[in-house]
Parts: C-alpha cells; sequence; structure tokens
C-alpha cells in the first residue's frame, strides 16, 4: 500500500482548516440570524400547510414581527398537510427535527396533544390568555384543562344563493334577505326545485340545491337541527341523538331520494370532482343556486367573478321561528413537542395569535378573528363579511374537542355517505358511529 | 462443544476472499438491518402495544389484534385491495405481453413506438391520477365521450363504488410500458431457430406464440406476477390523490371514494397511524399485510413449478 504523500496530507490540511473556519465563524456570529431580523435574537422554524393567499400574509405578519422583535428572528417553511394530515410533523418530531412552531387545524389540537406531539403551554403563562379568545376557541386548544395551542382565526358557515338563477326560476327571493332571518327547509326546497334543469338523458344541468355537498356537513346540519354531538358528563359520542337522526334522515336521505341519489351524485362527480379549482366552484359557473359554505369563497368571487349576482344568508332552519344555527372551525398555534427555540417560538405565536398579527392577517385573508376585541373592530369587514362577523359569529358552534375528533369526524363522513347512497338509513348508520367512536374513546375518559 | 459442519469452515483462502467481499456488500448489508430489518422488527413489536409514537408505549397483548377481527374498515379495506390485486395484476401482465410483442415489430419505426409506449410510465403516478381525474369525468370526460359515442352507457367511475376501483385499475395499466420492456427483452431472448423450426413445420403465428413464446416467456411472468401482487397489495398514491389524503374533505363528502370503495389496506394503515395516532394498530395492520404478502407470493411460487420452463426442453 502506498504511504500517504507530502501532497496528500497538505490537502488534507486544508480541508481541516477550511471547516474549522466554517464552524468558528458560524458560532462566534453577532450578527441576525436571517436578513430582516434584529442581531441576538434567536431563530424558530414555522411551518404552515397553507398555500397562497393565506401564507402570503402570513408571511408579512412574519416580517412584521422580525422587524421589531428582540426575542425571536422566524423562518417559515410551507409544508405537506391538511386539517387531519400531520404526517411531516409527526415524522419530524419523532425524527427530532421538528419545527418550533406548527400551525395546526384546531379542533385536532386536543387529538395531537393525546398522542404527546404538543407541548403544554402552562409555563409560558398561556392560561393567562384565556379571557382573551372567544370560548370555543380557546375550549379547542385545550386539552384536560391545559392550553396546548393558541388560537388564531375562525370562519363560519352560511347558505349563498344565486339571485339571477332564482329569478330566472321565478323565484321571489325576498325571504333569502338576512333581514328576514332565517328562511325554512321547506322554503329553499320549493324554490330550488324551480331551478332543477336535466337534459335529454335526465342528467342535471342545474341542481337547486345539493345540501351535502361543500361545507353541506353531518355537523352543519346536525346543528342545524339542534343535536348535540358530545356528552361531557359520560364522555360518550352522541351522534345518535334523535336531532341528528333526524337531520341525517331529512337533508342527506329524502333529499338525495327527490333527487334521485345517483344522478344527484353523477352531478356532483361532474361539477366538483375531486381537487376541483375554485374556479370551477359549480356556484361561480352557475351549476347550482344554493350551496352551504363558509366566508373564504368571498376572496374566490372578487377574484374570479366579481360581478356575480348573489347573497349570502342564514343556514335555513327545520321550521319557522327556529334560531339559527352555524359552526365554526379555524386554526391555531402550536409548540411540538421537543422544539429546540420554543422560547422564541412562543413570543412569534404570542404575535400572530395577539391583537396585532391577528388583524393584519384576517384583514388581509378575509378570515375572522378569535381575539375577542377585534370581533368588534368594524374595519375589519368589507362587504357580506359583515354579515359573516356580526350575525353568524356570534352564534356559532363548535365540534366537540375531543382526543378523537379526526377518527369522529371520518365516521360521521362514512355515514353521511351512505345515508346518501341510501345504503343504511340514519339511525342504523349513526349508531355504527357511536359504537366504533366510543370505543375509540374510551381510554381518554374522563376528559376535564 | 457444538462441531461445525465441514462444508461450513471456512479454509484460508475463503477467508482472505471473504475479508475482500465484505466491504463491497457491508454497506448493503448495514442498510437492510438499518433500514428493513429492524423497522419490522420494531413495527412487529409494538403492533402488541397501545403507543401513539410518541411517549412510552403500553404492552396491550393481542388486543390490536382482536380489534381487527371486529374492525370493518379492517375487512373493507381488505377486500378493496384484493378485488384491486385480483384485477389489476392479471390485466397488467396481459397488457405488458401485448405491448412487448408490439414493441417487437420489425418496423422501421419501432424505436418511436417503443419510446411512446414506455413514456407513461415515467410520469409519476401523482401527476397521472389528477391526469385521470378529467378524463374520467362522468359529463366531460374523454374516456364517457368514447363510450357514449359508441352507444354505451354514461358511467360515474369515481363516484359510482362499483366503478371507482375499476378506474383505477385502468389508470395503473398507463405504467405497463415498464414490465413490457422486460417482456420485450425475454422475447428477445428466444432462439430465432425454434420458430423457424415451427414454421417449417407449418405453425401458423398463433401456434408459435401459445407453444413457443409464451412458455419460454414463463420465468418473466412469474416474475411479473409477484412482483405485481406485492405492488398492487401496497397500492396507495391513486386512491391519496383521489380522496385528497383521505382526510374526509371533497365534492361528495367521501372519506375514501363513495362507500369507502377506495379505501386500500394501506390507505388505511397510513391514516391508522398518522391521523389517528395509533401506531400500535397500524403496525399491526402492517403485519398482516406482511403474512398476506408472503403466502401469496408463497402460493404462487408453488405452483409455478408446474407451469414455469426455464429451458427448452
Amino acid at each position: 500500500m502506498r504511504s500517504f504523500s507530502g501532497r496528500g496530507w497538505t490537502a488534507s490540511l486544508i480541508c481541516l482548516s477550511v471547516v474549522v473556519a466554517a464552524c468558528a465563524t458560524g458560532g462566534g456570529s453577532s450578527g441576525p440570524p436571517l436578513a430582516g431580523c434584529k442581531s441576538g435574537t434567536t431563530l424558530a422554524t414555522f411551518w404552515t400547510s397553507h398555500t397562497p393567499p393565506d401564507s402570503d400574509s402570513l408571511k408579512h405578519v412574519i416580517d412584521t414581527y422580525n422587524g421589531q422583535s428582540t426575542v425571536g428572528c422566524v423562518k417559515m417553511v410551507q409544508v405537506p398537510g391538511s386539517e387531519t394530515d400531520v404526517t411531516k410533523l409527526m415524522t419530524a418530531v419523532r425524527g427530532g427535527s421538528g419545527p418550533d412552531v406548527y400551525m395546526l387545524d384546531r379542533f385536532t389540537v386536543a387529538e395531537r396533544a393525546a398522542a404527546g406531539v404538543l407541548t403544554d403551554l402552562t409555563k409560558y403563562g398561556a392560561g393567562n390568555l384565556s379571557s382573551k379568545y372567544v370560548d370555543f376557541a380557546w375550549k379547542e386548544a385545550t386539552f384536560q384543562g391545559k392550553p396546548y395551542a393558541l388560537p388564531l382565526d375562525t370562519d363560519v358557515r352560511a347558505l349563498w344563493y344565486r339571485k339571477d338563477l332564482l329569478k330566472a326560476a321565478g323565484v321571489d327571493i325576498t325571504p333569502l334577505d338576512p333581514a328576514n332571518g332565517p328562511v325554512t327547509i321547506d322554503q329553499v326546497r320549493t324554490m330550488a326545485n324551480k331551478v332543477n334543469q336535466q337534459d335529454a338523458s335526465g342528467a342535471y344541468n342545474v341542481i337547486g340545491f345539493v345540501p351535502w355537498v361543500d361545507q353541506g356537513w353531518h355537523y352543519t346540519w346536525g346543528f342545524d337541527f339542534g343535536g348535540s354531538f358530545f356528552d361531557s358528563g359520560t364522555c360518550k359520542v352522541t351522534p345518535n341523538d334523535p336531532k341528528i337522526v333526524s337531520a341525517f334522515t331529512t337533508m342527506f336521505g329524502d333529499w338525495a331520494k327527490a333527487l334521485g341519489p345517483e344522478k344527484a351524485q353523477t352531478w356532483v362527480s361532474s361539477f366538483l370532482p375531486p381537487n376541483n379549482p375554485p374556479q370551477q366552484w359549480p356556484f361561480l359557473t352557475g351549476k347550482t343556486a344554493f350551496i352551504i359554505t363558509g366566508d373564504w369563497p368571498l376572496n374566490w368571487v372578487k377574484q374570479y367573478k366579481p360581478d356575480l349576482q348573489y347573497g349570502v344568508t342564514y343556514i335555513p332552519v327545520p321550521k319557522t321561528g327556529d334560531t339559527p344555527s352555524t359552526w365554526a372551525g379555524g386554526w391555531s398555534l402550536v409548540i411540538p413537542t421537543g422544539a429546540k427555540h420554543a422560547d422564541a417560538g412562543y413570543d412569534f405565536m404570542k404575535y400572530l395569535a395577539g391583537p396585532d398579527g391577528m388583524k393584519t392577517y384576517v384583514t388581509e385573508t378575509q378570515h375572522l378573528p378569535t381575539w375577542k376585541a377585534l370581533g368588534s373592530d368594524a374595519s375589519l369587514y368589507q362587504g357580506d363579511h359583515v354579515f359573516f362577523a356580526t350575525k353568524l359569529l356570534p352564534v356559532a358552534k363548535s365540534r366537540p374537542p375531543i382526543p378523537v375528533g379526526a377518527f369522529y369526524w371520518d365516521q360521521l363522513s362514512t355515514a353521511q355517505d351512505a345515508v346518501v347512497r341510501q345504503s343504511a338509513t340514519a339511525d342504523k348508520a349513526l349508531a355504527d358511529v357511536a359504537t366504533n367512536t366510543n370505543a375509540k374513546l374510551q381510554q381518554f375518559c374522563p376528559l376535564k | 462443544m457444538i462441531a461445525v459442519p465441514r462444508r461450513l469452515r471456512l479454509g484460508k483462502k475463503d477467508r482472505s476472499s471473504l475479508l475482500v467481499a465484505l466491504p463491497f456488500v457491508g454497506p448493503w448489508v448495514i442498510g437492510f438491518l438499518a433500514f428493513t430489518a429492524y423497522p419490522i422488527y420494531y413495527s412487529f413489536t409494538i403492533s402488541f402495544t397501545r403507543y401513539s409514537g410518541f411517549g412510552e408505549a403500553t404492552p396491550i397483548g393481542l388486543t390490536n389484534y382482536q380489534h381487527m377481527y371486529a374492525d370493518p374498515l379492517f375487512w373493507k379495506s381488505m377486500y378493496n385491495t384484493l378485488y384491486y390485486v385480483a384485477l389489476a395484476v392479471p390485466v397488467g401482465l396481459v397488457i405488458a405481453i401485448a405491448l412487448g410483442l408490439a414493441m417487437n415489430q420489425r418496423v422501421r419505426e419501432v424505436a418511436i413506438y417503443r419510446a411512446a409506449i414506455y413514456a407513461p410510465s415515467i410520469l409519476p403516478v401523482y401527476a397521472l391520477t389528477f391526469i385521470f381525474i378529467v378524463l374520467l369525468n362522468p359529463r366531460f370526460g374523454f374516456l364517457n365521450y368514447v363510450i357514449v359515442t359508441l352507444g354505451g352507457p354514461s358511467i360515474n367511475w369515481l363516484g359510482d363504488p362499483g366503478w371507482t376501483k375499476i378506474s383505477v385499475v385502468i389508470l395503473a395499466q398507463l405504467g405497463a410500458g415498464g414490465p413490457a420492456l422486460i417482456f420485450l427483452a425475454a422475447i428477445r431472448g428466444i432462439p430465432s431457430e425454434l420458430y423457424e423450426s415451427a414454421a417449417l413445420d407449418g405453425a401458423g403465428a398463433l401456434r408459435r406464440f401459445v407453444y413457443i413464446t409464451l412458455p419460454l416467456l414463463t420465468p418473466v411472468i412469474l416474475y411479473d406476477l409477484i412482483l405485481g401482487l406485492i405492488l398492487g397489495l401496497q397500492i396507495f398514491t391513486p386512491a391519496y390523490v383521489l380522496t385528497q389524503g383521505g382526510a374526509g374533505a371533497g365534492a361528495g363528502q367521501y372519506v375514501a371514494g363513495p362507500d369507502n370503495s377506495l379505501m386500500f389496506y394501506v390507505l388505511y394503515l397510513y391514516k391508522t397511524a398518522f391521523q389517528f395516532t395509533d401506531m400500535g394498530y397500524a403496525s399491526a395492520l402492517a403485519t398482516v399485510l406482511f403474512l398476506v404478502s408472503v403466502v401469496l407470493a408463497l402460493a404462487i411460487m408453488r405452483t409455478s413449478k408446474s407451469w414455469v420452463h426455464y429451458e427448452v426442453t
């Protein structure tokens, strides 16, 4: 074997000195961790699965924070994920390379906290902020009485209607004015049926109203019929509450039967296929006259069809005089287990989920705030957004913050699908949901 | 002291050869032990626990396996997966052989045909699935346009539980170019004298295919069957895209297609592990899938003795 030559030793020494110099420079630097941050701040990583325009707004808030904070310097990273899919987060945390702050769907906070993915924020004094947030949002941010998240934005659902389609079908749209209070389901059914259009083969070109698409979820109609999805006293989910059964029967089973389940599903597959882009949303393209959705399509209308003749009103109620209802979702900020710069991360969370950061975020995204004081700030809302903020948010309910929330959602969706397709009665499908979900839930009971 | 069998004793020359070989095979062995053998062992051990992936695992014996028996989604996902395998593997085999034969034609522009047939295989399944959603639209999709023009019915490919899995089977055929290349290589490896002799004896094209080509392709057919079986049991990406991650979102408010008809086994395993944070149960599901794969692969291997021909006799 040849001996190591003098040239080889020289090359090795040069390499070694470069590495040592690089380490020395990195360790001894006193400059800011990122451009736009102040010197001496700690770099904190923030992960979000949001995409533009929401992620653009987050970037604006972060730029402002970085420019003024003497504690943290935040780097935002967009990662794959969705409301219930946090695979990237879980594998990273388990591998010791998770972020310092993560943006998590708020209704899954209890579930992720129970799994051990999140840091208890009690030591940061997060509990003292409870009175600053709207009640349902704060409840969702806690598990077993401890805070695991700071609430960020929220959203609520409403009935949207196309004025032009309804008028063209000879419908008097006066009752739909929200100033008249909520319309009844029967009224909407009568109006919607006048809009239905079928081609020669019987396939629907336009359907007045398909109550189970978009945000016409199990929770939407269950709450609307006055149902309760969880009994905290017995620590059991209650999907077979007679009011929820009635909601499923009326809005899914009977409605699909009247339209023809297969024809209605063909319309859904045609005009709302998987991963449908917002510009092809059937409400925009005139394929439906009514749809249950949230406040976020206000931006789609502005962007893709600003001349749309539409209105927004309460979700229709079962009978005249019933109190209108809706439900609210939204996101939150959490510190994953094992975060390396949790202190800097929490400092950023307080800013983004506080009055200044949240104001910028909800103003730009047209989402709704969870910070109570911002709820009455009229400058945040424009146009129809005022209705969502002032009329719907105060009556909004929220999904039960239980540690099997994602599983419960899946079970309810499976039941909804079965009832729409007429393959099960609401009674049977929801009884199965109760059995399956309670079996999973019992390991966490009692819940505080 | 236990006597080492004579055939395992290494001579001086063998030991020397082993020392030379070890640095070459070592990285693979280490990779296999660290990234395949250990995870399988670890997954097997936590299948007997209740474990979220964080904190302490709680031993619960065989509870996860008992729960599987009573879990309707376990049976549903197993049925969906076996249905898919039973359909996709033979269909894929026939199409791959047909494409291999087509790629073997003696025409001047065969190189162009080969490239065109192989091209879809190099596209990511993720991208192909997005394209497929458009092609399968019941009202505006190309596939239904052709069927209806020919007098057939309009099919709700992704909204009718009877057609969703067939849609995925059709989608899988876009990747048939890969196996077709292997069949092409095998076809070209068949000695031409066999065909010449058969032709002299008066055998037509069909007889030559049935009695020469097909028997001599059986080793590759066996390989393709086992590979197709293993990959089919792990079908995931198309279902993940079509159901938007199985996250309960989407047009028809399905979880994984209408009637959970696209809830394939690995999608359910994935949801159990990462959406429901139940790593113990997910590991039990993984163990069962491993056993099912081994049993089916062994069954095919066992029958292969009677139909695979490794040489001309």
